[in-house]
């Protein structure tokens, strides 16, 4: 797959491998953290120690819900974003981003790649090696998905700091 | 260590300055990382990359200090973009 900015504000995701659609069209629905816990307090971290009640408390009432939104607002944007990949048997896929969606798609990448490796519990140093494993556990793909999204998200940002 | 832009005219007329601390995370790319905190904060590449690679090394880099209304807005904007980020009082 290769990413570019095209001229009229937009980037291009061109030849995309069935295997790389397939990865892409999942993003969604790995950013539900269905409700898991853990998934939970890594999106809504909390932003002070626990010394400070009211400023917590204001947090969870008003902030939070603003945070919520702004991820699902993502994550619909990325859907409806997707929905126009093409899918023509036997040809690589190719899809156009608005320039103005690349924060929508930074986010819920970002989304993905945070509950994915909160779920599978993966460690500093698993999520900092880059060789393939010699055998694939489900584990080990989850890794090479969190990688694929790493490398979606760092030529997004080349994209649009070409500007 | 990252120079940390203090603004001291808020800090005189409301008290006690706050600091804006970004914790480091694994997941979080360091080009992300630089990219959000040139958004949010108006910081030249070479300043989001020093205050990005603190994170990286020291676990932890004081990006702002001034203000508390400020500092929590900072803090809720660096949470949007999913950042570890959190307030505390400057010593």
């Amino acid at each position: 797959m290769l990413i570019r900015r095209l001229k009229e504000d937009a980037i291009e995701l061109m030849d995309i491998e069935p295997i790389e659609a397939q990865l892409l069209r999942q993003v969604p629905g790995v950013c539900d953290s269905g409700g898991d816990n853990r998934s939970e307090a890594r999106l809504f971290s909390s932003p002070a120690d626990p010394s400070e009640g009211t400023f917590l408390s204001d947090w969870a009432e008003y902030v939070r819900p603003e945070l919520r939104h702004l991820f699902l607002s993502a994550r619909q944007t990325v859907k409806e974003d997707l929905e126009k990949l093409s899918n023509s048997p036997g040809r690589l896929g190719r899809l156009v981003l608005p320039r103005d969606h690349s924060d929508a798609w930074l986010n819920a990448l970002n989304q993905a790649r945070l509950i994915l490796a909160t779920k599978f519990n993966f460690s500093d140093r698993e999520l900092s090696m880059h060789e393939s494993p010699k055998w694939f556990s489900r584990r080990d793909l989850v890794l090479q998905q969190i990688n694929f999204y790493a490398e979606i998200q760092e030529r997004i940002i080349d994209a649009i700091e070409d500007e | 260590m990252a120079e940390t832009v203090v603004e001291t005219k808020v800090e005189t007329s409301l008290g006690t300055p706050w600091n804006v601390v970004v914790h480091d995370d694994p997941v979080n790319l360091m080009s992300y990382v630089t990219m959000v905190f040139q958004r949010v904060f108006g910081f030249s590449k070479p300043k989001a990359q020093q205050h990005m690679l603190e994170v990286h090394y020291k676990g932890r880099s004081i990006v702002w200090t001034g203000a508390r209304e400020r500092a929590e807005f900072y803090v809720q904007q660096l949470h949007g973009y999913l950042l570890l980020a959190t307030l505390e009082r400057a010593e």
